[in-house]
């Protein structure tokens, strides 16, 4: 095979035995020639720990830097990852993937050539690498570093090639490319892992079962985007107040940017509801209808509502990747950053800041939805990043159900994965010019969440890690795709759909049956049962749980409710500090001052690798 | 109906008048009026102490912010303490007992807690000192403990008001005689129960016997021993009446210059390298002094120093290290971040929060201290060398570095029992200036700090370095500053090589050996011990969270685990168990923050409101999608 044909030395021809496999897996097609006689012998053994479909494209003996201990093992690079495979590890057959040695194409954020002291070369996807490097270092978007040492004396050609390998792999491999293979190789084992299946949101019946669950009686499962002709950004199904007709949603929504009009996020046991909606479509005209139409959706039967502009006060997405750059850069192990400057350069990053700003902003919603029963609406142009960033966040705060791990799970699929938050464009897979990872940010919320009142989560920080983590491994299509449409025409649910596509509830009826779609919450695709078992938290109160924290939360703002005897009119002049004793009354109000958000030890995780 | 110790103010406890212009709301005062006469407050008085002046209704702020709610009472001043009686001490429900200790109440202040007290004059804040023409409308005090305290004396009577800020401010700020500064008599009254047993109880060190037990523990008793020179402090009265030093040195050199010095032993190691301390000699001018000087040292070094089988590293904190100003100046910046008056000041240190931090340099101070221990641990577990810990008096970074040390290394000080012996060791017996560090004498204004751990350091006497480094003569200081010259100059990469391996070695390799413990000092990992410096300040609480949260629950389930023991010991043995009682101290609190259970009570009394911006109402607007994001504001909700 060539590889685009630019020189000798990397022309790596193909190999013309296969060797041979793991126990299980399909055979994958092994592409090297290594000149040493040991190396069919190793290269078997390499080839045991890949995917299906994966293909090994190069590899050298190298050494890992950096780390304590220093390690020899192998660099591979295959069609889908880049691995340091240490020498006698063997790959635990259950978890393919996430092994501390694994990086995914889409993970490398820069590959970096060095040759001795100063000779230093930054490969994007289709350079061309001029010398032979000693040294490659692999700078992941997750924080980590990989620095590798080629072994000197006649071995430099390897290092090249294993060098240009990855450099043509980056060029070839789309961000949306996915471990297929692992999708299939597992689909034949169902979806036991998920007990009880996270839903995903992705049938009417999914739609229907949350929304009894959370007792919103005034509200019913809309069809209307079914064909995904409303929005293609939208889930098929959403909520809408009971007594508005599809026809009426349909000329409503129009007049929202990229039709996203207001739909229920969640409803609050005390009556209040929590609605989202993109921006008002400015080149719209409606008519008297339709603004009627409009108004009572976004009444939905209250008398008086908030509507919120979820960009106000919060940092916008520019400022989000901006920072998040900086936090990296502060993080990474090769930090020049001296360990008296740390915390100014911390705040410098100006991360934590917009960690408050989101924490400050949900608590205050969250009051108004639980302490004072009054609806609210989330309005972002987009409505598909800080809207369902803050949704998340009331909803963690204001409702123990959340706060568990099938919660917490069905929460993230809900108000991100349906509601088509672009994961792919926001974590950089399409380009940089509209990266901001709004979504770690909402994760890093939730870290300081789980620190601040450990007791209340059922899972664990190496919960919310695992998930952290997840991001950045393409096996299921859950981070892979930015709206609810992409994601079904991929797995090729969408199909079936149209074709048997009748009006109201009638469900398609092949369905879920024969197309069991793997998500990020089939957890035994990355982690061992074992790793598994510790995302729950030993320190979980069980009296948290949701059916005594109900009444005890009604309780609680029944007292806060009657200390609030002032006219309303007052409201209108108070600072910060007020605000807060409000939520610190609550209980459960999370804190965002300085001294109270901490810096999470994952971002120092790489730092501590140095 | 006054009993002993308990005193009734003359005209005290009175409810204001109705004519006041008050910030608090009528409903209030009329409700602390009734709670006043259907309960008289009690000052509870320890033995022997005195109530000097008091002054009666005196508004003490919960917090002092816009709202300006407070607590009506009784502001008394004792020879011991300020006491602020409230009149709502009803309130305390059984659960509050537990903030509170045997001594001091939680509106107490004792006399020598006071830091700095202020006074409001017209919304002006001036500190007060001296005789005062004037007389403040508010006092806030500020505590060394950082609490702060804020009383309005605008509805007390104006010669109350004289006779009251007069007499605080005299009574904290006036030179003191020790006798008048701690509870002498209470401890006396109180029980004294004499133990002996040093495995479970404090070792005071006050005997021969503690040292030897000490030295047999650390099995330094090859090489050292345990004299009593000192006894009835006969040749100084800094180092303590027994202490332990080199086998081989004559014990007449001790008096030589009055225990400058002289190496003392603070802790041996398990391979057999001592660390020690030594105070410097006295700095002399003349060359003669010097030459007796220098052979007196020779002689004495070489009872530690015999290569090859013992080397000794100096490590002068004098002059190559931490200055006890340093120290000072950073505390000081550190702890006025967290003397906070209102929660607008709360908020605007906020913004800027940890670049606040850092410029006080105190965590980084902290990492300075850690790192030397490390370094000092260093050369003792991997380069088996003794440690000779040199300062001026040796009873001020002496005892701090050496404390550190040991805990690190030893894991007998990380018990309760242990550590509580290591402070009584190092700090007490090892003549820490506590009074003169802390101020507790008022005798000038330079001021004291504390040390992460709590332990009080140092304070400093700025002293005259002249003559001290005259190298023509001087070859004693040679000896000891050649050292530090060459290691400045040669070994200075070598010895951060050596700290590095070490450091790096030790936090790769999971198991520990021989207990050592070395602490992270990366930037991310030095952090503010909330509970000491946020727990007066209710912003910074967590209700119902933070690790207090984790710890309960972590009771919660040792009480479970007991119970399941008894119960299984029960059936075992087929007798009648005791019935398990575990009060377990952290339940049933509502009140449990993440401070617990060292934080004042929050008493949230101020109004909530929220705020305005941000908020959009939704109207009646006929062309709703026309308006866009314009709405009228949410006024009638």
């Amino acid at each position: 095979m060539w590889w685009g044909g630019r020189g000798q030395s990397f022309n790596i021809a193909p190999q013309k035995e296969e060797p041979e496999m793991g126990l299980s897996g399909p055979k994958s097609v092994q592409e090297s020639r290594m000149p040493e006689p040991r190396s069919r012998r190793l290269s078997s053994c390499l080839a045991s720990g890949c995917l299906p479909g994966e293909q090994i494209l190069a590899w050298a003996p190298g050494v890992r830097k950096g780390l304590e201990p220093e390690m020899s093992g192998t660099l591979i690079c295959t069609n889908l990852r880049v691995t340091f495979q240490p020498c006698g590890w063997q790959r635990n057959q259950d978890t393919p993937l996430s092994s501390e040695y694994d990086f995914a194409l889409v993970n490398i954020g820069r590959l970096e050539a060095v040759s001795g002291l100063s000779r230093v070369q930054l490969l994007r996807p289709g350079s061309l690498l001029k010398f032979i490097p000693e040294e490659i270092l692999i700078h992941g978007r997750d924080f980590r570093l990989l620095r590798i040492a080629f072994e000197a004396g006649g071995l430099e050609p390897q290092a090249f090639q294993v060098t240009m390998a990855i450099v043509q792999a980056r060029a070839q491999s789309s961000q949306a490319q996915q471990y297929l293979g692992i999708t299939l190789s597992k689909a034949g084992q169902g979806s036991g892992s998920r007990k009880p299946p996270i839903p995903l949101m992705e049938t009417a019946e999914d739609w229907e079962t949350e929304r009894n669950k959370q007792g919103a009686r005034g509200w019913r499962v809309s069809t209307v985007n079914e064909r995904f002709d409303v929005a293609t950004s939208l889930p098929r199904y959403f909520w809408v107040p009971n007594r508005i007709l599809d026809s009426e949603i349909r000329r409503a929504f129009g007049h929202f940017h990229q039709g996203r009009g207001p739909r229920l996020s969640w409803h609050h046991p005390g009556g209040s509801d929590l609605l989202r909606c993109g921006g008002f479509y400015t080149a719209s005209d409606p008519n008297k209808e339709d603004i009627r139409a409009v108004e009572s959706m976004l009444q939905a039967g209250h008398s008086d509502v908030v509507l919120v502009d979820s960009m106000d006060e919060l940092p916008s997405l520019a400022d989000v990747q901006l920072a998040h750059l900086r936090l990296r850069a502060l993080c990474l192990p090769d930090s020049s950053v001296a360990d008296d400057k740390w915390l100014s350069a911390l705040e410098g990053t100006r991360w934590l800041d917009y960690v408050r700003a989101c924490l400050r902003k949900a608590s205050d919603i969250s009051v108004l939805v639980t302490a004072r029963v009054r609806s609210v609406i989330l309005q972002e142009r987009g409505d598909r990043d800080l809207n369902g960033l803050l949704s998340s966040l009331v909803q963690l705060l204001s409702a123990p159900e959340a706060r568990t791990l099938f919660g917490f799970q069905s929460l993230v699929q809900r108000e991100w994965v349906a509601a088509g938050h672009p994961f792919l464009t926001r974590l950089g897979g399409t380009g940089a010019s509209e990266e901001s990872p709004v979504f770690l940010l909402f994760l890093d919320c939730v870290w300081q969440l789980l620190q601040q009142f450990p007791a209340d989560f059922e899972f664990s920080e190496f919960f919310l890690l695992a998930l952290h983590d997840s991001v950045r491994v393409p096996d299921t299509l859950t981070f892979l795709r930015n709206t609810p449409w992409e994601r079904g025409k991929q797995s090729g649910q969408l199909n079936s759909y149209t074709q048997v596509y009748t009006p109201g509830y009638s469900q398609p009826p092949a369905g879920n049956s024969f197309n069991p779609q793997l998500s990020v919450w089939d957890w035994d695709l990355r982690y061992s049962s074992a790793q598994i078992l510790q995302f729950q938290n030993p320190g979980y109160d069980l009296e948290q749980c949701p059916d005594s924290w109900l009444p005890r939360l009604q309780v609680k703002c029944l007292n806060f409710l009657n200390s609030l005897d002032f006219p309303t009119g007052s409201c209108c002049q108070t600072g910060r500090s007020e605000r807060h004793n409000v939520l610190s009354s609550l209980g459960k109000a999370p804190h965002y001052s300085s001294a109270a958000v901490t810096y999470s030890p994952w971002l120092s995780l790489g730092r501590q690798m140095s | 109906m006054l009993g002993k110790g308990v005193v009734g103010g003359g005209g005290g406890t009175k409810a204001p008048k109705p004519s006041f212009v008050s910030y608090v709301r009528p409903e209030e005062i009329h409700t602390n009026e009734k709670e006043v006469t259907e309960k008289e407050v009690t000052l509870h008085l320890l033995p022997g102490e005195q109530v000097l002046c008091e002054a009666s209704t005196v508004l003490k702020y919960v917090q002092e912010d816009s709202s300006q709610h407070g607590v009506y009472g009784r502001l008394v001043c004792t020879d011991f303490k300020i006491a602020f009686l409230g009149d709502d001490e009803s309130t305390l429900d059984n659960d509050e007992t537990q903030f509170k200790n045997k001594v001091i109440g939680e509106n107490d202040i004792t006399l020598h807690c006071v830091d700095q007290i202020y006074g409001v004059f017209d919304e002006k804040k001036k500190t007060l000192f001296g005789q005062l023409k004037k007389y403040p409308e508010k006092l806030i005090i500020h505590c060394k403990d950082l609490r702060v305290f804020q009383f309005c004396l605008r509805y007390t009577k104006e010669e109350e008001v004289k006779r009251i800020v007069s007499g605080i401010i005299h009574h904290t700020q006036a030179p003191k005689l020790l006798k008048r500064l701690f509870l002498f008599s209470y401890a006396t009254a109180a029980q004294n129960n004499t133990v002996t047993d040093p495995k479970n109880h404090t070792v005071m060190f006050d005997s021969l016997k503690d040292w030897c037990w000490e030295l047999e523990r650390t099995k330094g008793n090859m090489k050292y021993k345990a004299v009593s020179v000192n006894e009835d402090y006969e040749v100084c009265e800094r180092l303590p009446a027994y202490f332990v030093v080199p086998t081989p040195l004559p014990e007449e050199n001790v008096q030589r210059f009055q225990g400058h010095g002289i190496p003392i032993w603070c802790w041996s190691c398990h391979n057999g390298s001592a660390l020690l301390k030594m105070s410097a000699l006295p700095k002399e001018q003349d060359d003669g002094i010097l030459q007796i000087q220098k052979s007196f040292f020779d002689r004495i070094y070489k009872t530690i120093h015999r290569p090859p089988y013992e080397i000794v590293k100096t490590e002068d904190l004098s002059s190559n290290f931490l200055s006890l100003q340093e120290i000072q100046t950073a505390y000081s910046k550190f702890k006025q971040l967290f003397l906070i008056d209102n929660s607008t000041e709360f908020w605007d240190t906020d913004i800027k929060w940890f670049s606040l931090l850092e410029s006080s340099s105190w965590l980084d101070i902290i990492r300075r201290c850690l790192k030397k221990a490390i370094e000092i641990t260093e050369c003792m577990e991997a380069q088996n060398m003794n440690v000779l810990l040199l300062e001026e008096n040796a009873s001020d970074l002496c005892c701090l570095i050496s404390s550190l040390v040991q805990l690190m290394m030893d894991p007998h000080c990380r018990t309760r029992i242990g550590f509580q012996s290591l402070i009584q060791k190092e700090w007490v017996m090892g003549g820490h200036c506590f009074l003169d560090r802390c101020n507790h004498l008022r005798q000038n204004d330079k001021e004291e700090h504390q040390r992460q751990l709590s332990l009080p350091l140092t304070q400093s006497k700025s002293s005259p370095k002249r003559g001290f480094f005259r190298e023509e003569t001087d070859h004693l200081i040679k000896n000891l500053l050649g050292k530090r010259i060459s290691k400045l100059i040669n070994s200075s990469d070598e010895l951060q090589d050596n700290f590095r391996e070490f450091y790096d070695t030790w936090h790769s390799k999971p198991t520990d050996y021989h207990g050592l413990l070395l602490p992270h000092i990366e930037g991310p990992e030095i952090k503010v011990w909330a509970q000491r410096y946020l727990r007066w300040i209710p912003e910074a609480q967590i209700l119902g969270g933070g690790r207090v949260a984790t710890m309960s629950k972590l009771l919660e389930m040792m009480e479970e685990v007991q119970s399941l023991q008894e119960k299984i010991d029960e059936r075992h043995h087929s007798q009648q168990a005791p019935q398990a009682e575990a009060p377990c101290l952290l339940r049933n609190s509502a009140r449990l923050s993440s401070l617990f259970p060292f934080a004042l009570l929050q008493r949230h009394s101020s109004k909530p409101v929220l705020p305005t911006s941000g908020w959009k109402a939704l109207g009646d607007e006929d062309d709703l999608a026309k308006q866009e994001d314009e709405f009228v504001d949410l006024g009638d909700v």
